[in-house]
């Protein structure tokens, strides 16, 4: 079994650091075929790495994403793989190379690249601040345990 | 005369200094920036009375330009001309703040991420100033590292613009829908440069160049990877580099990691002849369709270029020698003026660096040029201005935006008061006109003082001498077309670098170190990293006192090139370009207008916004809104 946990983000965007937070602290814990990986780069690169490996049976994404919902509000759901329009995915390439770090732009553009496994979850968190600085919200750092075990439960097969 | 318009005259040793008796020398006048059509209810409804395709066409976000970039025009499309430009970068960058009362070398880190593309370069920056301001200079292996290190960041930067953000605008799908009769004679046209890059018809080779299914779309992703898997054997990461430091590169060589860069650089000779070849291809092809299509873009060849690719025994460190260093660079330091070499000296082009904020949401700082301010000389006795990023102050400003007054977040950087360029081409064009005693010797290149010709070992391809040669018209081809040649321009030096370093593991010694030993001064320094970025120049300025940073200064290429307009009058390049370019797409009625020749004008400078400016802004940030939400259904527990 082999699991990797994909932390998203921006180091020093307060809330938006949250992904890369979740891979520093919970990676040194990670051991039988879990792996924790810091995706604060840009997505062709990571697509180019997943072919270099033995295949993951599951991956998760964790990172902040604004979708507008209450701040902390957590959000998980299993990936269905369907793309946007080839427009739009080059659209998200080219954003993607020219180092925009976002979780969507990883999860599209990896999928345009069939990099990814079957077994794809992402676990989001409603940023509450992502000016610049380090140490999250109020609203994350409450919800800290509960997206960890969250992370934690998916690398469960 | 190196300088026309900066009150700085010259003594016969060279000497530079202020000329005498002029009261607040560096002050000016502004002068006011034209009335926005739109704010001329007048002029608007002569317009729209004349013919009626007067319109607003604004791009924004213009795209694949990395980020926060929106360009405004009014256009007559009747006419097919553009009738006003304004070019605004949307977000703030706030390195120079955040940068504040921190450690100097922990600038070399957090300056790295201004840019995800070009990270690396930033960082090196960082570390040449640094190395100023501490007064060392790195063991010769240690520069060779971070020439290598440059060299495959090149080798990753150049493919990406050519490949995934300009070559779009020539893909089969771009021209279709936009001139459908260049289509047609592209069916029928064969293409010059067959036996290099494999295309007979140019219709082919347009057809390739189709994101996501064009093979040179994927074989363009494919060499972006090649260069990262090479630029991590030493930087250790990429875009953001752990090992670069003030004094050099904190990682070991070895001969098996030579080989491995060595295996990787081969790669993109046969890369580097086939890119010119379709890059020749594309222009000539174009220009013979239309020869107005020499006119996408231009704008005179006023170019700023730091050089890049330090010399390991001639580098120093020191800003007083900075001149004598900068001419050993590989790529030699200039100033082009209307296509002519003003200048080598990098003091001079550091002197007559200013940047202005009359059209920029940030306070101005100075009082217009008051008695007092920091520096009023360079370390070496130069004249500098108020406005000269050693005594520049970052005071963000937001406000509504007004075509008349402030409308972008990117400065307007000016060199002896005119808008400059810079890029790949600046780099390849100074090397063209220092000829062929003024900088490196370089094996593989040769400068004849008009071109730069590159002779790089065989690969599969034949061993074809490459000429790059300047221009008789400059514009969005010629830039792109440029580019192209420094692929192979880069893994030249590379493949010198390579050897250079080899060399140096053999002979063993203190000059085979990567770095050297340093304490960290207390006292009041100054220092700048000129160096350059993918799209051209770049510099970090940087004061310190008592071991921490009091300013930090970040000009990048796109700061220059996307700048708004100055206290002058003078548009920035991307607005000066733009207002240019004649309208050659194909279109019945306005509403199919796509602005494609608009698109080309501003993607052939190779912009990259998140250098210019970044990150936060009102809430806003560069991450982009989601658009798909591609949510799953099985096992779907999400709440929206």
């Amino acid at each position: 079994m082999r699991v990797l946990v994909c932390g998203v983000g921006y180091r020093f965007l307060r809330d938006n650091a949250l992904g890369i937070h979740i891979t520093d602290t919970l990676g040194p814990e990670a051991s039988n075929g879990v792996e924790f990986e810091d995706l604060g780069y840009h997505p062709v690169g990571f697509t180019q790495n997943l072919n270099e490996r033995p295949d993951y049976d599951r991956i998760v994404f964790v990172g902040a994403v604004d979708r507008k919902r209450e701040p902390g509000t957590i959000t998980a759901y299993k990936y269905d793989h369907v793309l946007p329009d080839i427009k739009e995915v080059h659209e998200r390439i080219a954003d993607s190379v020219t180092g925009s770090i976002s979780l969507d732009n990883l999860v599209i553009v990896s999928e345009a690249f069939k990099a990814l496994p079957e077994d794809v979850w992402v676990v989001e968190i409603q940023p509450g601040d992502e000016t610049w600085g380090e140490g999250f919200s109020e609203a994350v750092e409450s919800k800290l345990p509960e997206i960890t075990e969250t992370v934690w439960n998916l690398t469960r097969l | 005369m190196c300088f026309k318009n900066l009150p700085i005259e010259f003594d016969a040793q060279g000497n530079a200094s202020l000329k005498p008796g002029v009261a607040n020398p560096y002050s000016y006048i502004e002068t006011p920036a034209p009335t926005p059509i739109e704010d001329d209810p007048e002029r608007m409804k002569e317009l729209f009375a004349r013919n009626g395709a007067v319109r607003r066409v604004d791009f924004d976000p213009v795209t694949r330009v990395a980020g926060a970039l929106a360009f405004h025009t009014v256009v007559d499309l009747e006419n097919r001309q553009v009738m006003e430009t304004a070019s605004m970068a949307t977000l703030f960058r706030g390195y120079e703040i955040i940068l504040k009362g921190r450690d100097p070398r922990d600038a070399i880190f957090i300056s790295s991420r201004a840019c995800g593309v070009c990270g690396g370069v930033h960082a090196t920056a960082s570390a040449l100033a640094c190395e100023m301001a501490f007064g060392i200079k790195p063991p010769p292996m240690g520069v060779v590292g971070r020439n290598l290190l440059l060299s495959t960041e090149y080798l990753y930067d150049h493919p990406i613009h050519l490949s995934l953000l300009a070559g779009p605008d020539f893909s089969e799908a771009a021209v279709r829908e936009t001139n459908p009769e260049i289509w047609e004679r592209a069916r029928n046209t064969k293409t010059q440069g067959a036996a290099v890059h494999g295309y007979e018809l140019m219709s082919e080779l347009m057809t390739d160049l189709t994101p996501l299914t064009g093979k040179l779309y994927l074989e363009g992703l494919y060499y972006t990877r090649l260069a990262r898997e090479a630029y991590v054997l030493i930087g250790g990461k990429y875009p953001h580099p752990q090992t670069v430091v003030p004094g050099g590169v904190s990682t070991t060589i070895d001969a098996s990691d030579l080989n491995e860069i060595s295996l990787r650089v081969m790669k993109y000779f046969d890369y580097g002849r086939k890119t010119a070849a379709i890059w020749d291809d594309l222009a000539e092809f174009f220009y013979e369709v239309n020869p107005k299509y020499r006119d996408i873009g231009t704008r005179p060849a006023n170019m700023i270029e730091p050089g890049q690719w330090d010399d390991p025994y001639a580098y120093d460190g020191t800003y007083e020698n900075c001149d004598a260093w900068g001419r050993e660079r590989w790529a030699p330091p200039g100033v082009v003026v209307d296509g002519e070499l003003r200048t080598t000296s990098l003091q001079m082009l550091n002197a007559g660096v200013e940047e202005f904020v009359e059209h920029a949401f940030y306070e101005e700082w100075t009082g217009n040029g008051d008695e007092y301010y920091r520096h009023k000389t360079d370390p070496a006795g130069n004249p500098l201005s108020p406005w000269h990023p050693w005594n520049k102050e970052t005071i963000p400003k937001p406000e509504a935006t007004s075509w008349k007054e402030k409308y972008s977040w990117s400065t307007a950087p000016r060199w002896d008061r005119m808008a400059m360029e810079t890029g790949a081409y600046s780099r390849i064009w100074v090397a063209a006109q220092t000829g062929p005693q003024a900088y490196r010797n370089c094996p593989y290149i040769e400068s004849t003082g008009h071109s730069v010709k590159i002779n790089l070992p065989k690969a599969d391809l034949p061993n074809t001498e490459i000429e790059w040669t300047i221009p008789e018209t400059w514009g969005a081809f010629e830039r792109n077309r440029a580019r192209a040649y420094c692929i192979l321009y880069t893994a030249a030096i590379a493949w010198d670098n390579l050897q250079l370093a080899r060399d140096l593991l053999k002979k063993g010694g203190p000059d085979a170190r990567m770095s050297t030993p340093y304490e960290m001064p207390k006292d009041h320094r100054i220092g700048v990293g000129l160096w350059g970025a993918g799209r051209g120049y770049l510099t970090h300025h940087l004061e310190m006192d008592n071991g921490v940073l009091e300013n930090y200064q970040i000009l990048t290429p796109s700061t220059w090139m996307a700048s708004p307009k100055d206290p002058f009058g003078n548009p920035g390049p991307y607005e000066e370009a733009v207002m240019a370019t004649p309208l050659l797409e194909n279109y019945e009625k306005p509403e199919d207008f796509k602005g494609i020749d608009v698109l080309r004008a501003i993607r052939s400078f190779d912009p990259c916004m998140p250098c210019t400016t970044h990150l936060h802004m009102d809430g806003r940030t560069i991450s982009r809104e989601i658009v798909s939400c591609a949510c799953g259904s099985d096992g779907d527990d999400h709440d929206h």
